[in-house]
């Protein structure tokens, strides 16, 4: 059985700047998510798989079919939902979802009656012949969600889809997401900023930086392998033992990144290593060890682990009210 | 579920596009100013008719006097004339409608991640185009046509002009292709209304004064005004020389207005092929 998608060695320039710099994946099918920062190259790959963007060079192939000879074919495979465009101001949701339909190649009867169906699932049926400029940000993002799914495509790729939307359409959307990533036969892979909605939804991540891949893989085997991260606190008589029981930690295979309180640290462990040792090497420097917990591992720490992300935290902006006499004045 | 080929999308984008403009109050209040020459050469017709019938006489004295309604190639070729005149004012409002919207508010992103490609795209806005101009031109003539022939002598007036059908279609279709194209160019690099109505104005309105000046004044005084080759420069006027040839009548300047029109095309298509590809791999 051929991969969703397979992209080999993929570069792409915009210009003199790398959007995707040789990147290489092979991904079956499932709900996958693909998440990073801003410019990390999530759109780009994204219109690439939908054949959008001609790439610069490499090789992508969606079931098994090359992106670059096939693209409008594959395209009837595919349902893409970007994040801000889309929308035909002056139609309203029934000949916009219908229209979708015929797009994809579906006579128009068909395409009314499944956008007829499709938006009474999505909680627009009263709203289907209003014109979308009339809609709201919620109500556009569960339109284009009907335009992206009306001719039921084995590959939906969703770009922001919970972009705009208040608490409770987002827990919505996300429930609908996770209905329609468990359909057999089916795959949706998205791209967001927010990792609970990834963890939610998906059961392959996807983590890109800076145009190429910086972690690729199953949900749950991403957040295994990070199980052995310990925050341990200490208290020691001297400054001395404090530099000793670091560097018997590091000596002993762990990697210890520094709290910026004193007496505190993240360490990694290999499998092998047990609990005592921490004791052991703390015992060993005259450090008296008062706190030692495995830290809770979610797809933000497998995330900040793998970008390093909080290198390049904002600064602190502080929101000090005003004092009344300055305000009188 | 997807089954048909994806030529007969071509049809769903024209028919959304002319949706569109429909919707719009100005296109009908611009259709209703079109329709009102229409209507005034339909009565004409008619009362030339029941004149035929009971005064021979002042009929014949009034197809002398208004060649226009002499039931000629000239008559249609005229009223599709001036019905473009109409035409080209609707066109420069509906095109930001018809496809300037998509590059300026997202829809042609929503066009492109469909099973479609930019030529089917393409040809889906110029149908849309096409079928707008056959509605203001083409048709009204040819219910003009077949008015003429039924209230007249019916088999005796079909058997002698039927040709004239071709030269209404022909010049209709002339019109829908060279002006859509244009105009998906130019809504294509200029998607917002009023530079597009700017710049329609200028092509129709400002050439043709511009080309009216210099072949007044840079013409040897031997030439004819119609024969000065400045006269090319009024693209509509061009596509009255082609469209007459339908009609059987040849004007000056005509393998002229034919290198005018075929170069406006050619270089509309490389317009619109670039453009659209730059929105594609941009949007």
């Amino acid at each position: 059985m051929s991969h969703l998608f397979e992209i080999d060695s993929l570069v792409h320039r915009y210009g003199s700047i790398f959007a995707l710099n040789e990147v290489s994946l092979s991904v079956d099918q499932g709900s996958i998510g693909l998440v990073g920062q801003n410019g990390a190259g999530k759109s780009t790959l994204i219109k690439i798989l939908l054949g959008l963007l001609k790439h610069t060079n490499g090789t992508v192939k969606v079931f098994g079919s090359d992106i670059s000879q096939h693209s409008v074919g594959l395209r009837g495979r595919i349902g893409y939902m970007p994040e801000r465009e889309g929308i035909i101001p002056g139609l309203n949701g029934i000949e916009y979802v219908g229209l979708s339909g015929e797009l994809n190649g579906m006579s128009r009867k068909i395409a009314l009656r499944r956008a007829h169906e499709l938006l009474s699932q999505l909680g627009l049926d009263e709203a289907r012949y209003r014109r979308l400029e009339n809609y709201s940000a919620g109500m556009i993002q569960r339109i284009k969600l009907a335009a992206t799914l009306v001719h039921d495509p084995d590959l939906i790729l969703l770009d922001e889809p919970t972009s705009g939307l208040d608490p409770d359409g987002r827990a919505a959307m996300l429930a609908l997401l996770k209905s329609l990533a468990q359909r057999p036969g089916k795959s949706l892979l998205f791209s967001t900023h927010l990792l609970g909605d990834i963890e939610h939804v998906c059961n392959h991540a996807i983590i890109m930086e800076k145009g190429k891949i910086a972690a690729s893989g199953a949900l749950d085997l991403m957040l295994e392998s990070q199980l052995n991260t310990f925050l341990i606190r200490w208290k020691n008589k001297n400054s001395s033992s404090n530099d000793v029981y670091l560097a018997a930690l590091k000596q002993s295979g762990a990697e210890v990144s520094l709290s910026e309180e004193f007496g505190q640290a993240r360490v990694v462990v290999t499998d092998a290593w047990s609990k005592q040792q921490f004791f052991k090497l703390a015992k060993e420097a005259h450090v008296t060890l008062i706190g030692l917990e495995p830290e809770e591992i979610d797809l933000r720490t497998v995330y900040q682990r793998v970008v390093g992300y909080k290198k390049n935290l904002p600064p602190v902006i502080s929101l000090k009210k005003p004092e009344v006499s300055e305000v009188n004045s | 579920m997807a089954t048909s080929l994806a030529w007969f999308s071509i049809w769903p984008i024209a028919r959304t596009a002319m949706l569109l403009v429909f919707r719009r109050k100005l296109f009908w209040l611009l259709f209703a100013v079109a329709m009102l020459s229409f209507i005034f050469t339909f009565g004409a017709i008619y009362l030339l008719a029941t004149l035929k019938q009971e005064l021979p006489q002042m009929a014949r004295f009034i197809t002398s006097m208004l060649k226009d309604l002499d039931g000629s190639g000239t008559t249609y070729l005229n009223f599709m004339k001036l019905q473009g005149t109409v035409m080209m004012i609707l066109l420069a409002f509906a095109g930001s409608v018809l496809a300037g919207n998509d590059h300026s508010r997202g829809g042609f992103m929503f066009y492109m991640s469909r099973r479609i490609s930019l030529v089917y795209y393409a040809l889906g806005k110029l149908l849309a185009i096409g079928l707008l101009v056959l509605l203001i031109t083409t048709i009204p003539a040819l219910v003009l046509f077949f008015e003429y022939g039924l209230l007249g002598d019916m088999a005796e007036y079909f058997r002698e002009n039927f040709q004239i059908v071709f030269g209404i279609i022909g010049y209709g279709l002339l019109l829908s292709l060279s002006i859509g194209l244009l105009l998906l160019a130019l809504v294509s690099w200029m998607p917002r209304p009023v530079p597009l109505v700017i710049l329609w104005g200028g092509l129709f309105v400002f050439l043709p004064i511009l080309s009216s000046v210099l072949a007044e004044t840079l013409r040897d005084s031997e030439v004819n005004l119609e024969e000065s080759s400045w006269r090319l420069l009024d693209l509509w006027n061009n596509l009255y020389i082609v469209g007459s040839k339908f009609f059987g009548v040849e004007l000056p300047l005509f393998y002229g207005a034919i290198i005018v029109i075929f170069t406006v095309c050619l270089f509309s298509i490389t317009a619109i092929f670039f453009r659209l590809r730059y929105l594609q791999h941009q949007s």
